[in-house]
């Protein structure tokens, strides 16, 4: 027993193991459980992409306060270098995933590296600029994007409704690196370096080398999303993956779910995902005021966004408790 | 010191939010209706972008369906065994984004279990949203989608009404063909291609370099350039088009750069002996926009001309448009509404509202039309989608924009080379 | 060399046309440290402001300027009064006001759309296709005026900055807002009149912009992305910094046509926006931003 207790990490408590592993379950069980529809089904298999894709953003952008919103050049690189190797067919899908999310890290290490340096506005600002830059090459390069007419993957049957639970298990590794990162000696020096660089710096943070293993992780991970993407769709093309909408897309989420906290990126992108798409198909005309008018709202009462909300019931809960 | 961290109970809520979002929309299963039952009403889905860059053609194509469904319903619906069933249209806005459109799809066919689909617009959002009637193996008749590739990946279910953009170039390129043997454009002739970075803009591009490489020695591509969707400055490339002499400027462009260019075209005196926008130009919205003088001349191709409506199935669209609408109608409007036809005219020779008894019918369809050349098919070898003559149109000073190709349908041989250019 | 003349004065233009919509942004930006992205959203609304007053009042965009500017400042003065105010200061505030605004500009093209539906709206007067001939280039009579607007503009702003005592405050508020507090500067007065001024700018803009193309209600979008590059080239807190930028990039963009294709010129202004930031952070006027 106290072997194990060795062998397990300082930052793992059994209790949110626990938790972690019971919640994967249920949802592995989920589909055949609740008998979904291939609607609801779909449905939260392109949550789950998302839910991944919100989390890894959360990591450079919410631990280490580096706020991208170009994200969507790693998710395009990644869901393209994987498209096309998916074309090719010469090797399984979910290698061409991985060849992408590789792709989508080295990407944004390379534009990364010298940027990051920067801080607050001035690295959003440039992280605009290399998104929209690498749209417009990558629009451009008929070679590798298809240009305009996007590329068309080789149909496979099947496996969209398997896709569930390829993106429920990545989607978990992702969770788990969430929380590893965030509690390691590196999401320590992440949250150091958020409030104040230079102290970190001069207390012995690596600064450069957390940045970019973060962003590095980050890329790849939303690459993967971009790869998974492209399998559930079977189609891709320029505007849809590199678009800035794309990249609000993933700020929002993570904004919305509460950045900088563990999983708060996922409920962002559960509404995301689902609530935006139930406002659009009940309120047609309405949707876009709606949702903006939600986002206000959330703004402005709970700036830590539905995690924030959630960590007030339970403050709330548990003073109630403890005051009895 | 090690904090505890209830870093799980976020998931497992997002898990419960999931499961209950999830199944909330969940309905009891409903039985496809069997060749014998027939239904209270025929529940037909669609998405359009009513929101989004394609906004405005969108709303032009719901007017289109809008305008078949009410003339379906007149007399009480489409005839199904013996009786008339009133049919429903259920559409939705996929705010021009290709993951909306197919969730909502995906939406329409599981959840609110129409039997037909009818297709959004924009090669992208048709291409992308395709896939999911084929798996549900539901009919899904589209009118705007016209790249080839949507076409070549072997789906049965995917009929598409809009003929490929390159014959669109193709067809333009064949009227100053004929100029040219007349001795009024020059040999080899010049032509500057500005194309929008699009599947569309592509589309054109090709066939304008195909046109061009088949006729070696005619033409000559001098420029060969393309540009953002709702770029605001031209003034780069049309000095360019400028430095290249050309004779012909052909371009593919949506209204608002088309406006946007031609205004900036006119502003640096430029003429050119040919001038097209691809399948813009006699838009009225641009001859308002830019004056009449300024869109004079202009060859566009279009997939259908409300000139074509002197008789038959054509002139009673465009009088029921016109009643409906009080204006003319343009080719979105026609192919929606086309669209929209065809299907009920499957469902009403398969007697059925079965999904494969129609599939069957709009395979073999073969009726007349109002799109060019009179008839409609699905040809197998072409993909099921329609190939049909494209309508090359000229503006006239008089405001008119007669049809100048092909042959059979022209009202005037068109005007070239331009004669307000000097020299 | 006519070619070159031509592609010059081009530039020019072009640069008057990027100068006026990147004022409100970075006057904004430097002042409240906020990425306004509604900015996009506020240049819309002064392009269909326009355009109402020309359809149905029959007035002349440049004469209904003034309108234009009050009704935009008067819509950036609730927007930070309402809701911009309550957001925490410094960069806790950063990723919220974002969204904040980011959802007023989504609630702003859902109103645009209800009430003018997706269509595309054009603005034309007589003189919409009216050339000058200057140096032997036919220029348009709009983008004229809307370059002579941009150096008032220059010029106006930068005196309200330098000599008057409100621009002595703004800029003090820009460079330490705490210090101002305990010197007796009325901060937040400061801030609701500056986010006014930034709005009214992008509302000019907007009607300038819609005198020169068709707009519909997501326009604005790439605007305010061009308008990023242009404040962060400029440096933060310099009005004529921002004019030279954006002569730059309209430079750098026409002339590139020469080496690059045509579709790529739109990247080479993110290029070289990325390339500054890496190299020379404070803009290429501005002051060091590291750390």
């Amino acid at each position: 027993m106290s072997a194990l207790r060795r062998l397990r990490p300082d930052w793992l408590s059994p209790s949110a193991a626990a938790a972690f592993l019971v919640t994967i379950g249920l949802l592995h069980a989920l589909p055949h459980v609740f008998q979904l529809s291939p609607y609801d089904h779909n449905q939260i298999t392109l949550a789950f992409i998302f839910l991944a894709a919100a989390l890894a953003w959360n990591w450079i952008g919410g631990f280490a306060g580096q706020v991208s919103f170009g994200h969507a050049a790693m998710f395009g690189v990644g869901g393209f270098v994987a498209a096309r190797i998916a074309q090719a067919q010469l090797v399984p899908f979910w290698l061409t995933w991985l060849v992408g999310g590789v792709a989508a890290g080295a990407y944004g290490l390379a534009w990364g590296h010298p940027t990051l340096r920067l801080r607050g506005p001035y690295f959003s600002i440039a992280t605009i600029g290399v998104g929209e830059a690498t749209r417009l090459v990558a629009t451009y390069w008929q070679g590798f994007t298809g240009g305009a007419s996007g590329l068309a993957l080789p149909i496979d049957a099947g496996l969209k409704h398997a896709l569930y639970w390829y993106a429920l298990y990545f989607l978990a590794l992702v969770a788990i690196g969430s929380y590893a990162i965030r509690n390691s000696r590196v999401g320590l020096g992440l949250m150091s370096i958020k409030s104040d660089v230079e102290a970190a710096a001069d207390v012995g943070v690596p600064v450069v080398f957390s940045q970019d293993l973060v962003l590095f992780l980050s890329s790849a991970v939303v690459g993967v999303a971009g790869g998974i993407y492209a399998s559930y769709f079977s189609f891709i093309e320029p505007t849809d993956m590199f678009g800035f909408d794309r990249s609000i897309s993933f700020v929002l989420m993570a904004v919305i779910g509460g950045v900088g906290t563990v999983f708060g990126p996922a409920l962002g992108a559960v509404v995301f995902v689902l609530l935006r798409l139930y406002l659009i198909a009940t309120y047609p005309h309405l949707y876009l005021g709606l949702y903006g008018a939600l986002l206000v709202l959330v703004v402005l009462f709970e700036p830590l966004g539905i995690s924030g909300l959630i960590f007030r019931v339970a403050r709330r809960l548990r003073a109630q408790r403890s005051a009895t | 010191m090690r904090k505890r961290r209830c870093g799980g109970v976020p998931l497992v809520m997002a898990a419960f939010l999931l499961a209950a979002t999830g199944c909330k929309q969940s309905t009891p299963e409903k039985s496809q209706a069997s060749a014998a039952a027939v239904p209270e009403k025929i529940l037909i889905g669609a998405t359009l972008p009513l929101t989004g860059s394609e906004a405005r053609i969108g709303g032009f194509y719901k007017e289109g369906y809008d305008l078949a469904f009410e003339e379906a319903n007149k007399p009480g619906g489409v005839l199904v065994g013996g009786k008339r069933i009133p049919v429903a249209l259920q559409l939705l806005d996929d705010t021009s984004t290709q993951a909306t459109a197919v969730s909502l799809a995906d939406r329409l066919i599981n959840v609110d279990k129409v039997s037909f689909l009818l297709g959004t617009y924009s090669t992208a959002l048709v291409q992308a949203q395709a896939g999911v009637p084929e798996q549900n193996r539901v009919p899904y008749v589209n009118g705007g989608g016209a790249a080839t590739e949507i076409f070549r990946q072997g789906y049965k279910y995917n009929f598409g009404l809009l003929a490929p953009v390159e014959l669109l170039a193709d067809a333009i390129m064949r009227w100053i063909d004929v100029q040219q043997k007349a001795g009024k454009l020059p040999k080899p002739a010049v032509i500057a291609v500005l194309w929008e970075n699009t599947s569309h803009g592509k589309d054109f591009r090709k066939g304008v370099s195909q046109f061009a490489a088949a006729h070696p020695g005619d033409y000559k591509i001098a420029v060969d350039e393309s540009f953002e969707l709702n770029a605001k400055d031209f003034s780069a490339l049309l000095n360019a088009v400028k430095a290249a002499k050309a004779d012909m400027v052909l371009a593919d462009a949506h209204l608002p750069d088309y406006i946007t260019m031609q205004r900036q075209y006119v502003t640096a005196g430029m003429c050119n002996k040919v001038l097209s926008y691809g399948a813009r130009g006699s838009e009225k919205q641009a001859a308002d926009g830019l004056g009449q003088k300024n869109v004079n001349y202009v060859l566009s191709a279009v997939w259908w001309n409300y000139q074509l409506g002197s008789k038959g199935l054509n002139k009673h669209f465009v009088e029921a448009f016109r009643a409906k609408y009080n204006r003319q109608p343009e080719w979105y409007q026609a192919l929606g509404y086309e669209t929209a036809r065809v299907l009920f005219v499957a469902i009403e020779q398969a007697n059925s509202v079965d999904r494969e008894a129609v599939r069957a019918k709009l395979a073999a369809m073969d009726i007349e039309s109002i799109l060019p050349g009179g008839r409609l098919t699905f040809p197998a070898d072409k993909g099921q989608q329609a190939h049909y003559p494209f309508v090359v149109q000229q503006n006239m000073p008089d405001g008119s924009s007669p049809i100048v190709y092909p042959a059979d349908v022209a009202n005037s041989p068109g005007v070239a080379p331009n004669p307000d250019c000097k020299g | 060399m006519a070619r070159g003349l031509e592609l010059l004065l081009s530039a020019i233009l072009l640069a008057g046309l990027y100068a006026t919509m990147a004022y409100g942004l970075g006057l904004i930006f430097g002042v409240l440290r906020i990425v306004n992205l509604n900015h996009g959203g506020t240049i819309m609304a002064g392009a269909y402001l326009g355009w109402w007053f020309h359809e149905h009042a029959k007035i002349d965009p440049y004469l209904s300027l003034p309108m234009v500017a009050a009704f935009s400042f008067g819509v950036g003065v609730i927007i930070y009064r309402g809701l911009v105010r309550h957001l925490p200061r410094g960069a806790a505030g950063g990723a919220q006001s974002l969204l904040l605004l980011f959802g007023v500009w989504l609630v702003l093209r859902n109103a645009a759309y209800f009430w003018f539906t997706g269509n595309e709206q054009v603005i034309r007067t007589e003189y919409s296709t009216t050339a000058v001939v200057i140096l032997g280039s036919a220029l348009s009579v709009n983008r004229l005026i809307v370059f002579a607007i941009a150096a008032l503009l220059l010029v106006g702003l930068h005196l309200l900055l330098t000599r008057t005592y409100f621009g002595k405050a703004v800029r003090a508020v820009a460079q330490n807002a705490d210090s101002c507090t305990l010197a007796g500067v009325h901060v937040e007065g400061i801030y609701t009149l500056t986010f006014g001024i930034g709005s009214a700018l992008a509302g000019i803009a907007g009607l300038l912009l819609g005198t020169l193309f068709t707009f519909n209600p997501s326009f604005g979008g790439a605007e305010l992305l061009k308008s990023f590059v242009i404040v962060v080239l400029g440096g933060l807190g310099s009005v004529p910094g921002t004019a030279i930028a954006a002569l730059i990039l309209a430079m750098v963009e026409v002339f590139a046509i020469l080496v690059l294709p045509a579709y790529l010129t739109g990247a080479v202004g993110f290029v070289l926006l990325v390339l500054v930031l890496i190299f020379r952070p404070g803009g290429l006027f501005g002051h060091r931003v590291l750390g």
